[in-house]
């Protein structure tokens, strides 16, 4: 872990091979700070925040209203049936958590691999993980049906004689998912705990400032605190990246290690680990845009981040677009009945058209983005990002539903169609995630302001002053 | 991008190739003498294990230049002091001759097709339905066609980063207009690579056993040629880091960062192995299961267990010290270490498929199909890295053009 903050002053931190800055010129330690903080810490807050907020919180409303009928009457409100008996909860489910991967890969994998780039969007994608995460959540707890029960997956001893099936990975899941969402949560807290210091030392209201200060735990900046700080925080980092990996691995195994033609596909994990990335970084773009322009923070969250953030999901999306060819190559290739049909019905059966919808979407239309205009046009980038996170539902909805609606047996075979009530369930988690964003940028710094300060030229340490062993990098340069 | 080069001072003759290099081309010509002959022996003994044996020999050595073909695409996308450091070494490893003598090597493969792959003989495809469906793939006109439609396509690659890297040497002013154009080709040609890496595996390697198909095949390819290529340029980099002129280029920092590329490869190999071996165990399907039953039993399992303790945990947990990392001698040790497994991993793809057709098949790992295969690997090899050696001894060591070049040769420097 130590490797990582051994690093060597950046010769031209603010230069990108396009030419564009991590951070605008002309900014100091007070700028930086001051302008961050004034978005949370301000007398009036801005009436479009109350729009925004309200919107969201009206489509919560919703999500209650379906989720308290959900409990009422149970599962049957949805539209799964036999034969496909996991419809928009999976498909909700996968999707939601394939955004939070977006999150996990700037704040983890990007701090070891030294991008300087991702301090200015960690929080903020950090945030929109943790958001993601619990809007996934509520998934497959309500489709167990009895959410009261749910404590029975996990492996604890008990007079019923229950223990969970290990060999199931939906038990893997759970660990997954609880793992995820709480080492998520605990390195984010870490990120914020020099900052909510700021803002407590900044606040002028005594209320405000004793719930930052109870956020900052005591954070006096002190050489150890400093110390301790970046120890922990690459640990954290350290634990976090191999999640990246293994929850959306591990989501995929729901699907691969059962064998039903359509899921079981070795080629599932790798290909679901892309397009989670692939779907993140598109949520990343989708919030990014507006809310950049809204708060003007065109300074911080420069064109660099945003060519950075399409060129990441142009990569990703090539990766996916690779499992779709390979999946209908080795449909045909496999000379198996059950499997050469699976994809014959993909393409022609009675979901053709979300088919080809998720192709359009997914391997077409972003392919825009290999064209250098295409990544300056801010608005052209919003609607690829919007077009990308339809077609990352859409696959998972042709996943879940193509492979399950035509079994082996024509007699056994259905349709599905989701009910008001599975859109209402849907929707409602997208009000949740707006809202829980909305709140996010009014009450916590969207950009880590101590970061963000190591961008600036005065932060840099100059080869000849640095020491020729070092074991920790020069607080509080975060290893950028 | 500045326009002014301060390192317009270096010359081609501040990283002439050392002479030591002549040597390694001897040491080659024996090699590749004495694998060769080997390998003619068991073509005498029993060509079908020839055939395997050769294919193995082959499957690697390929796997290393085009490994190298992309790695140096990816550095041309991504930039690094990393990149320049071993971009000569990527290049000689692809040059487009490299690619011409791979496609001769693979005459033999078409001449010995009869004896690798079932699908060729029209009496099997007659009577196997699973053959008859993808016979319009799996033929040989069309077989061949395709492998000669790779090498084109990498053939082409590597001409043009080729060229363009020689143009860069000579007009170091205008550098930076090459370093463009290359990372223009890179981003298609990545895209490309990753296309033809996996038809390659499905040609050569997946279809000796024409019943099974795996989808992730291919990018088990790429993230094991990718380690070959790796593994080799990191091994090249250590020796070359003991002479000048890359005695004075080559610091810890460079290591310590190739190191840490070995160590991520490392782990991708094993995700990927182990995402297609426990996708195929739990679904214990009959058109999937035997290709793992056969590596199961029969003197293959200890090479199975080998793969996951020497191909994966050692090199992972020595690959997590800082200070191996550091050392080039420790990391050239770990990187020839790596190679060999990787040997290993090719000749455990490859290598039990040999006879498993026949009635009398009882699947032992065979002492001399070791023997050939290891052979075949050191014949091919022989002949293969003299051609390399020859390219990166043309050249400056070092790309004199490279816009990067200075803040490579400075990378680090503190950090003794």
């Amino acid at each position: 872990m130590s490797s990582a903050l051994q690093e060597q002053p950046h010769e031209e931190v603010a230069e990108s091979k396009s030419g564009y800055a991590v951070i605008a010129p002309g900014h100091t330690f007070a700028s930086v700070t001051d302008k961050i903080a004034s978005i949370v810490l301000r007398k009036r807050t801005p009436f479009g925040w109350f729009i925004g907020v309200a919107i969201g919180f009206m489509i919560v409303q919703m999500l209650m209203l379906a989720l308290t009928w959900l409990l009422l009457r149970g599962t049957g409100i949805w539209g799964i049936n036999v034969p496909v008996g996991w419809g928009f909860a999976i498909i909700n489910f996968v999707w939601w958590i394939g955004i939070g991967h977006a999150g996990t890969l700037i704040s983890a994998i990007l701090l070891l691999f030294r991008q300087d780039w991702r301090t200015s969007i960690n929080r903020f994608a950090e945030a929109m993980t943790l958001f993601a995460v619990a809007c996934a959540g509520i998934f497959p707890l309500m489709h167990t049906g009895r959410p009261w029960l749910a404590y029975w997956m996990f492996p604890y001893p008990n007079t019923m004689g229950l223990w969970p099936q290990f060999r199931s990975p939906l038990i893997w899941d759970v660990f997954a998912v609880s793992t995820y969402a709480s080492v998520s949560a605990m390195f984010w807290f870490v990120g914020l705990i020099p900052d909510l210091a700021t803002f407590r030392d900044r606040a002028k209201n005594r209320f405000v400032r004793m719930i930052y200060g109870l956020g900052a735990m005591g954070w006096r900046g002190s050489a150890r605190h400093w110390h301790r700080y970046e120890t922990a925080y690459l640990i954290l980092a350290g634990l976090s990246t191999p999640l990246v990996l293994s929850v959306h691995t591990i989501v995929s195994f729901d699907f691969a290690v059962s064998i039903v033609p359509g899921w079981h596909a070795t080629i599932f994990p790798p290909y679901f680990v892309a397009g989670a990335i692939y779907a993140g970084f598109a949520m990343v773009l989708t919030l990014l845009i507006p809310i950049r322009k809204f708060y003007g923070l065109e300074d911080f969250i420069t064109m660099r981040h945003i060519h950075n953030c399409a060129k990441v999901m142009l990569a990703t999306g090539l990766i996916v677009f690779y499992g779709y060819v390979m999946e209908a190559f080795f449909g045909w290739y496999s000379a198996n009945t059950y499997e050469r049909y699976m994809i014959y019905n993909r393409m022609t059966g009675p979901y053709a058209f979300v088919y080809w919808l998720l192709i359009m979407c997914n391997g077409v239309v972003p392919q825009l983005l290999w064209s250098y205009r295409v990544r300056e046009n801010l608005l052209a980038l919003f609607g690829i990002a919007m077009v990308v996170n339809v077609g990352m539902w859409l696959e998972r909805f042709v996943i879940v539903v193509t492979s399950l609606h035509r079994d082996y047996l024509p007699s056994s075979w259905g349709n599905y169609m989701p009910t008001i009530w599975d859109w209402a369930t849907f929707v409602g988690t997208i009000g949740l995630f707006i809202t829980l964003i909305f709140v996010f940028l009014r009450l916590l710094p969207m950009i880590s302001i101590f970061e963000v300060r190591t961008l600036l030229p005065e932060a840099q340490v100059r080869e000849e002053t640095m020491p020729t062993t070092t074991t920790v990098a020069p607080a509080p340069a975060a290893g950028d | 991008m500045s326009e002014v080069h301060t390192h317009a001072a270096h010359t081609a003759a501040d990283f002439a190739a050392p002479p030591e290099l002549g040597r390694l081309q001897l040491l080659a010509i024996i090699a590749a003498v004495v694998g060769l002959a080997l390998t003619a022996v068991g073509a005498l003994l029993d060509h079908e294990q020839f055939f395997h044996s050769y294919l193995v020999g082959y499957v690697f050595w390929v796997g290393v230049s085009a490994g190298c073909l992309a790695l140096l695409m990816v550095q041309h996308l991504a930039g690094g002091a990393w990149g320049v450091v071993i971009r000569r070494v990527l290049e000689s490893a692809s040059s487009p001759l490299m690619m011409v003598l791979l496609l001769l090597l693979f005459i033999p493969v078409v001449l010995g097709a009869h004896d690798l792959y079932e699908w060729t003989h029209a009496e099997a495809v007659r009577t196997n339905e699973i053959l008859k469906w993808k016979a319009p793939y799996l033929n040989l006109p069309f077989f061949i066609g395709r492998t000669i439609l790779y090498f084109a396509i990498w053939g082409a690659l590597a001409y043009f980063l080729n060229v363009w890297s020689n143009r860069q040497d000579e007009d170091v002013a205008h550098g930076y207009i090459y370093e463009r154009r290359m990372r223009t080709l890179s981003g298609p040609g990545i895209v490309l690579f990753a296309l033809t890496v996996t038809f390659a595996s499905v040609d050569w390697v997946m279809a000796l056993d024409p019943e099974w198909y795996s989808t992730i095949f291919g990018i088990l390819f790429m993230g094991g040629w990718g380690l070959s290529a790796l593994a080799f340029v990191i091994a090249v980099s250590v020796f070359l880091s003991g002479r000048r002129p890359m005695h004075d280029v080559l610091a810890p920092a460079h290591f310590h960062d190739l190191g840490k590329l070995l160590l991520a490869f490392v782990m991708l190999w094993a995700y990927f192995s182990f995402s297609q071996l426990l996708i195929i165990w739990s679904g214990n399907l009959p058109e999937e299961i035997p290709w793992y039953l056969r590596r199961y039993s029969g003197g293959w399992q200890v090479l199975s267990i080998a793969l996951i303790v020497l191909h994966f945990m050692l090199p992972f947990l020595l690959l997590l010290s800082r200070d191996l990392k550091r050392n080039a001698r420790l990391l050239g040790a770990v990187a020839l270490f790596v190679i060999v497994m990787r040997v290993v991993d090719v000749f455990w793809l490859i290598a039990p498929e040999a006879h498993h057709r026949e009635a009398s098949y009882v699947g032992h790992l065979d002492p001399l199909a070791v023997l050939f295969g290891a052979a075949a690997v050191i014949g091919i090899g022989g002949v293969w890295f003299w051609l390399f050696v020859w390219g990166l001894r043309k050249r400056p060591l070092m790309p004199l053009g490279d816009p990067l070049l200075e803040k490579a040769l400075h990378h680090g420097q503190h950090h003794h």
